[in-house]
Parts: C-alpha cells; structure tokens; sequence
C-alpha cells in the first residue's frame, strides 16, 4: 500500500513544483518542470552523459572495492585481538573525523588531477563505516559460536573463513551500504574539483553554462542511480545472508 | 578408564568484587559407556567445570585426562553441545551436522553417508536443508547432539540440554536423548539442575555443592532402562536427590 502513496506524494509534488516555476518564471531558481523532465529521459540516452556517469560508476566501484580490501581485514583484525584494537583506534577515530572536504585539497596534492583524487575521496568515506562495522560485528561473535567451531577441530584460517565472516556479515554489509551512500555524495565534490570528465564535472559544467533545466535533470538523476545502488545493495544483502530471511518469509 | 578428574580448582580472579572459588578439589572419574550427571544448584560451577572438560577454560591445580591424555585445549574427541546450541545460524541443518567431518578433510560421499545416518537416528529425514531459524527448539537441540556426535567423540558434553524446554517437551525430548545416546554408544557428562532429568537418563549422578563447587555426593541409580517416571523406585532416587540438593543449597547459606 505504501508504494501507492508514494505515487500520490509524487504527483502532488510535481505539481507544485510545475505551477510554481510558472508563477517564479526564473529558470536559475526553479526551471520549467516539463523542460526538466525532458532533459531527464534525455540524459539515459545521452552519450555524453552516460559516458560521465559510467566513469563516475566505475570510480565508485574502484574505490569502494580499495576500501573493502582495507577495511574488512583490517576490521577482522581489530575486533579479534584486543591488542591492535587498543594500538589502531586512537588513530582510526582521529582520521575519521577529518570532513571529507578536507582531504580534497590534500589528494590533488598526492595523486594530482584525474582519477587519483576522486579514488581516495571514495575511499576514504567510505573504509570508516566499513572498518567500524566490522568491529563491533567481530566484537559480537558469539564465543560459543568459536569454541563450537574449535571441539569440532576447526583450525584458525578456518574458524575466520566459516565462523567469524559469515557472522559479521550482516553487519559488514550495513557498513558497505552506508559507505557506499557516502562514497556516492562524496565522489561528486572530488570531481568538482580534480577531473574534467565524471558525473560531477557534468554538474559542474551545466551549472557553469546556465543550463538549469540540464542541472536539475542531472542533480535528481544523481539521486536516482544512488537510490539504485542502493538497492543492489539491499540485494546483495538478501542473497548473501539469505539465510536470516527465512523465518519471516515462511510466516507470510 | 576415558575421562580421570583429579583434583581440579578453579579460581575467578576480579581485583574489584575480590576472588570466586567456583571449583575446589573436584574428583572423579567416568567409565566407557557412562552416562553420568552433574547436579547443583545454580551458580555452583558445573558450566565451569564442563567447559574445562571442553578445553575452553584451563584448569588451575588438578588435572582432566581423557583416555590417559590431559586435556591441554578443544578436540574432536570431546563433543560439546551448548547450553543454547550454538548452532551455526549461516548453515543448513546438514552443513551444521556434517561441520566437523568437513574439517576433518573426510571425502564428500562419506560425509553423505554418515550424514543420511544420524538423521535417520534422530528423526530428522528430509530437514537438512533448513536453516536452523526454521527448527523448534526440540529439533534444533537434536541438530545440535548430532553434530557433536558426527566424528564419534569419545565423551559427549552436554551442558543442560534440555534448559530451554518446556516441561511437556522436556519428558520427550528426555526420552529421545536417551534413545538417541544408547544408538550412538558413547560416554556422556551432562550438566542439570532437574533431578528428575539427571534420574532419568544417569547412570550415576554427581551432586555438586554450591559456593566453592566441591563433590557433594556421588550416587549410582540402579534402574533397568527404558526407565518408568512413576515407579516408585524412581521416585526414591528422585526424593533422595531433592533432599540432596537441598542440603547443596543449605550448605551455601551457612558459608
Ligand atoms: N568467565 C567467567 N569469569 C568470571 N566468573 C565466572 C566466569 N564464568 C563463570 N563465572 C562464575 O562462576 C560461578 C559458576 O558459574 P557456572 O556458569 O559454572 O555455574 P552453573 O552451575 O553452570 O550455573 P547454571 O546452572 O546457572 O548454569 C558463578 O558465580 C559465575 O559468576
Ligand atoms: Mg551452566
């Protein structure tokens, strides 16, 4: 039923929207709402604009994936042994709290212009919800879970690929949603500033070239493909952790 | 002569509420085929003394040997099924069964085969594919007795494993363990605080003293199996326990 609502919610606010940029009749504060949608449908068939956002995408995907190679080893690692725990968190909860915005300045510095920044930028927002995720999920191991596995002659290598993994990773997979949502917002703003091909750039380039309606038409698009990953996300989560799905779903 | 527990303390050490004696010179000894019974009062150590049996915790003084070999640490020969089951949730039924024999690099057609046969000792055909979460609690807890049993321990440890049952399910899921034991032959040590589980199912019962978790009593029960609850033989053993552990009880008041 709530989907249904959605639609109404929807309507209702293209409405608004339509009639009030008729009334403001300034493209730079609201645009034409009809002209906006057309250039919305337009951009999916755009090469132009595929072609950004097919960058941008497979930024993402670098960079996320750099991230998870660092921050789930290296979450495993901190939430099993106290003694690296104690040793990496002053550092790991001093880095984090640098705004992303921050680094910007410093990546271009490091990795100068092109893919090198917007790597790190998605990297780097995104490894933190991963890594603290991955803690406290391995933090939360049920010890019974570990000594079951060890009666049952389980050698370590083992106990961490059947035990340990499989049950932080739900958790793991929170941290990757969010850090993916992060890496998504935080990707646009290294691209503003360190590349001239992207998505962002494109956002950039329309807001440089007064084209409004193209501005607002990339700005949702940008909402869209993130609401999209989103949901692959949401997928792979059901798929790999199937199993905590199984009860709920015999009870409908 | 399998399991030898001699002499064995274990101390908990907190510098803010000071030291816990939980076991203090414990000693005995189970017999191939024995089923025998920990009972006490809440608190007193028989988890404890379990799990040192398990190899997860070391003893402090004394020493546990099975088969003329201290325990120094976990091994399949010494199957644990815990007081919540810890099965693994990630896994189907068969997985969790087949668990330990896939650690021990056994070859898959024998993993089947031996998997297809502690179902049928248990009733649990055609369940293997399920996930744990889908399981009543009465079958998880013979998910969880034939994964220990699955590379033939030596010993099975059993730490209440009844504790999270009704009291209807309890009598039949007494009654299937006893059965499910007697298939698969081994030597048991279960913990309980129902002295009508610990009749039931013991061969000898041991009787633990709360606070410093000393042996109390140790007592045979002498009873032809399948055993009836309403014989009045049982009822002897069972009155004769209650008073047990209600002197187990009492001593840890006076302390
Ligand atoms: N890891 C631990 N650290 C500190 N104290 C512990 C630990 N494990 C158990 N204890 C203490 O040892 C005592 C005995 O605990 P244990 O779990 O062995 O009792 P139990 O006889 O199994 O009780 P129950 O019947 O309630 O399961 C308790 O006082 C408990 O607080
Ligand atoms: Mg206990």
């Amino acid at each position: 039923m709530g989907w249904v609502y959605f639609i109404i919610l929807l309507a209702v606010l293209f409405t608004v929207w339509h009639f009030a940029a008729i009334a403001i009749d300034r493209d730079i504060v609201l645009p034409n709402f009809a002209a906006t949608m057309r250039q919305f449908f337009r951009n999916w068939t755009d090469a132009r604009v595929m072609n950004g956002l097919f960058i941008t995408l497979s930024r993402v995907v670098r960079g996320f994936g750099i991230a998870v190679a660092i921050g789930l080893p290296l979450g495993i690692l901190m939430g099993s042994a106290k003694i690296v725990r104690d040793a990496l968190s002053p550092f790991m909860n001093s880095i984090r709290q640098v705004p992303i915005m921050a680094w910007i300045p410093l990546a271009l510095v490091w990795f100068g212009m092109g893919d090198g920044p917007s790597l790190f930028i998605i990297a780097i927002s995104t490894v933190f919800p991963i890594l603290l995720n991955t803690i406290s999920a391995v933090m939360g191991v049920d010890p019974n879970h570990i000594n079951a596995a060890k009666s049952m002659g389980a050698s370590l290598p083992k106990i961490i690929l059947t035990v340990i993994l499989p049950s932080a990773l739900p958790n793991f997979l929170i941290g990757a949603r969010l850090g993916l949502g992060l890496a998504w917002m935080m990707v646009m703003c290294a691209e503003f500033v360190a590349t001239n091909e992207g998505f962002g750039f494109l956002i950039l380039n329309s807001q440089q070239g007064f084209q409004f309606p193209t501005l607002y038409s990339l700005v949702i698009m940008s909402g869209v493909v993130g609401y999209g990953m989103d949901l692959i996300m949401r997928l792979i989560e059901r798929l790999l952790t199937s199993w905590r799905f199984k009860n709920a779903a015999e009870n409908k | 002569m399998p399991l030898k527990i001699n002499n064995v303390s274990k101390t908990f050490r907190d510098k803010k509420i000071g030291d816990n004696v939980v076991i203090r010179g414990f000693s005995t000894e189970i017999n191939e085929g024995e089923f025998v019974t920990l009972l006490g009062p809440s608190g007193c150590g028989k988890t404890t003394l379990l799990t040192m049996v398990g190899g997860f915790q070391s003893v402090d003084s004394g020493s546990i040997a099975l088969d003329d070999k201290e325990i120094e640490g976990p091994s399949v020969e010494r199957g644990y099924v815990f007081q919540n089951y810890a099965l693994f949730p990630w896994m189907t039924v068969g997985r969790n069964i087949t668990y330990s024999l896939r650690m021990q690099g056994m070859p898959k057609d024998q993993q089947e085969a031996r998997l297809k046969e502690l179902l049928e000792m248990a009733h649990l055909t055609g369940h293997e594919g399920k996930f744990p979460i889908q399981l009543s609690g009465g079958m998880q807890q013979r998910v969880a007795v034939l994964r220990a049993l699955a590379s033939r321990p030596r010993i099975l440890l059993l730490d209440e494993p009844l504790g999270a049952v009704d009291f209807q399910m309890r009598e039949i899921l007494q009654n299937e363990l006893a059965s499910l034991v007697e298939k698969a032959g081994t030597t048991v040590m279960m913990v309980t605080h129902d002295v009508s589980e610990a009749v039931f199912l013991s061969d000898r019962v041991l009787v633990m003293q709360s606070g410093g978790g000393k042996l109390m009593d140790d007592v045979k029960i002498d009873l032809p199996r399948p055993r009836d609850r309403s014989s009045d033989q049982f009822k002897t053993y069972t009155n004769g326990l209650t008073d047990l552990l209600r002197k187990a009880f009492k001593y840890d008041k006076e302390r």
